[in-house]
């Protein structure tokens, strides 16, 4: 039996190696609060709002389709609201950076929608950048809102009269709750507005 | 006196994962064309995009490639254990169970029936049944372990018992209900990195290392290299899954280790590397195709295990990162590397098993090249449309759909090269299929 020893140690240390780094990268963060502690302004979805979850991944959209601003410049800029955005709904003509995802916005997902491939653009703070109606023809027709789209018509979400069933509108209201769990636009558009009502620095002279 | 294989455990999965490798890489053209037409097959729901891709993630994953090397482990355990299989009667017990699972994948993710998280799709139903034919196959191969010949273990056999052990724990706990939010994400990489790095990787080198001492004629070059790449995969590997959310919603101190970690993924890669070019040493011109699929093999390995951890690095990640470039990396560890190695081990064991020759070894030289070139501009069209595709996401004036209009040739390269990967597999399979139905009188096998 000298030589069973050899297998019985093999498998022994493959399980430690494994233990090893499965404690340090996966159980450690387990116990991490800031992971799993709730945003300030972070709600629970209702049960529209979960309805249409279960929709996006019976549909797979997380396939396409990331929930996570990651923390670069070009991201924040990118998944922020433009200043034509800003202009046109809040009076403010300026550029308001999307805030990175925050580990507190995600506690209600389960499963997690971080996702990792982006055939179409983030979705982490599309949630009050359209309107309803502008979701409902997206998902009729997605060419018809934006050209060049890839996205499949989601036609099985209408009825025979072309009219979103009741699935529909429950995508577009889950849609509607994504980034909100920080109160970023508002904030964002209060946020300039007070810098605007300084009063402009005096120009120094010489050279900046 | 000589042991007598049946290997009727061996046949039967080599066949069926043919059969699904068949389906499933007909569903990741359909998938390409959808690139070009997003309105192909469209207004069905089991035919979208979202429904397909699972399948043919899963489909190629568990339906081909774990099947395959499922069945080659079939083949070389007891050949290396100098014993008849513990049992054939448990390995064709396992198959129609494999077979269940995988039909039943197919249309409970075309139902749409997924737990939505990447390669954890099937449902905990599904999830049950591969975590027991997973424990029959590895009772298999343990017990003939147990009872083998010889003394001395060769890699092979580590690296098999290694996957046995890893596969089940990954599988296990990367399905507990349990994870929520940004854990959940990291549990999700955790096991979706694993299952490339302690699934496939080293159940595809248990099988190179088999195969390319066995089809070139060649000594292994070097004991101690497979010695220290064995440990350093088993010891390297597991801490690696964050550097898919680099920049992403984890705590920065987890996101540096999984990037030191990946970058000292070389070490193993470029031992393994080392022993198997020195195993292929003086073969590489009058290689037939077995040899070459291995060869090619090896390469792509090197390669795909170099992008790696670069990918990791952030100024590189911060550039590829959710682009297409990823697509074409991954295909070139599943399809390039480790398909690539169990395609020349179907093609040295299955004459052996039948004990007679392939029925064609013109089409085995088709089914190379075809693969070989078509997998290149199937890579390197979605690498450099990946490319620039992350440089214009770097500039947020550039509008979104911009971006996605600007890939449209690539996505045509791409479409074109996957029309000719399908075309060389189906030579494979036909190339199978009339060599299981010859009627030729059994003789040994030449092709060597």
């Amino acid at each position: 039996m000298k030589f069973e020893m050899k297998a019985v140690l093999l498998v022994l240390f493959v399980a430690a190696f494994m233990f090893l780094g499965t404690y340090f990268t996966m159980i450690v963060p387990l116990t991490d609060k800031a992971l799993y502690t709730p945003t300030k302004d972070a709600r629970d979805y209702t049960a529209l709002e979960l309805q249409g979850k279960e929709i996006y991944q019976r549909e797979g959209c997380w396939y396409c389709h990331t929930q996570q601003v990651r923390n670069l410049l070009e991201e924040t800029q990118r998944y922020g609201m433009g200043e034509e955005e800003t202009y046109k709904r809040f009076g403010v003509r300026a550029l308001i950076q999307a805030p990175p995802t925050e580990p507190g916005e995600c506690v209600y997902d389960k499963p997690h929608m971080l996702g990792t491939r982006r055939v179409g653009p983030d979705l982490a703070r599309v949630g009050g950048k359209y309107d309803n109606s502008w979701h409902i023809n997206h998902l009729r027709d997605p060419r018809s809102t934006s050209p060049g789209s890839l996205m499949p018509a989601y036609t099985w979400l209408f009825d025979k009269a072309g009219q979103p069933t009741q699935e529909a509108v429950a995508l577009v209201a889950y849609l509607q709750k994504l980034g909100t769990n920080i109160r970023w636009r508002e904030e964002g558009v209060e946020q300039v507005k007070r810098l605007n009502a300084l009063p402009s620095p005096a120009p120094k002279g010489g050279q900046q | 006196m000589e042991t007598v294989h049946e290997d009727k455990s061996a046949r039967g999965f080599i066949y069926v994962s043919i059969v699904f490798f068949l389906i499933t890489i007909l569903i990741g053209l359909t998938m390409a064309i959808k690139f070009i037409f997003p309105d192909f097959l469209g207004g069905m729901g089991p035919l979208s995009f979202g429904r397909i891709r699972p399948i043919h993630t899963n489909g190629v994953l568990f339906g081909w490639l774990l099947a395959a090397n499922m069945g080659l482990a079939y083949y070389v355990v007891p050949r290396l254990a100098g014993r008849k299989l513990f049992s054939e009667k448990l390995g064709l017990t396992t198959l129609a169970l494999w077979v269940v699972i995988i039909l039943g994948a197919v249309v409970t993710l075309a139902a749409g029936d997924t737990q939505a998280k990447e390669y954890l799709e099937l449902n905990s139903w599904l999830d049950g049944l591969v975590t027991i034919a997973w424990v029959l196959f590895g009772i298999n191969m343990f017990a003939t372990i147990a009872k083998r010949k010889y003394e001395q273990m060769y890699v092979s056999l580590w690296y098999l018992m290694g996957t046995i052990i890893w596969t089940a724990v990954l599988w296990i706990v990367g399905n507990l209900p349990v994870y929520s939010g940004v854990n959940d994400a990291n549990v999700n990489w955790w096991f979706g990195h694993n299952a490339v790095g302690l699934i496939f990787t080293p159940m595809g080198l248990s099988m190179a290392y088999y195969f390319i001492p066995k089809s070139t004629g060649n000594p292994l070059y070097s004991h101690k290299l497979s010695i220290i790449g064995f440990w350093t995969i088993a010891f390297l590997y597991i801490w690696n899954g964050a550097h898919h959310i680099l920049f992403g919603p984890i705590p920065t101190w987890l996101q540096t280790v999984a990037i030191l970690f990946s970058v000292s993924l070389l070490i193993p890669v470029w031992t393994v590397i080392t022993n198997f070019y020195g195993t292929l040493r003086g073969k590489w011109a009058q290689g037939n195709y077995i040899v070459k699929f291995l060869l090619a093999g090896t390469t792509f390995y090197l390669l795909t295990c170099f992008q790696g951890p670069m990918h990791s690095l952030r100024s590189v990640n911060q550039i590829v990162s959710k682009t297409d470039w990823i697509i074409g990396h991954a295909h070139m560890a599943l399809f390039g590397a480790f398909s690539f190695f169990a395609m020349a081990g179907i093609y040295y064991a299955l004459p052996r098993i039948l004990k007679r020759p392939m029925y064609s070894d013109k089409l085995g030289e088709w089914h190379f090249w075809l693969s070989f070139i078509g997998f290149l501009g199937f890579a390197i069209s979605l690498w450099i449309g990946g490319f620039v595709q992350g440089l214009q996401w770097m500039d947020y004036t550039i509008a979104f759909l911009d971006t996605v209009k600007a890939m449209f040739p690539y996505y045509v390269v791409r479409m074109f090269s996957g029309l000719l990967i399908v075309l060389a597999q189906f030579l494979f399979a036909f190339n199978v299929l009339k060599t299981a139905r010859s009627t030729t009188t059994p003789v040994s096998p030449v092709t060597a």
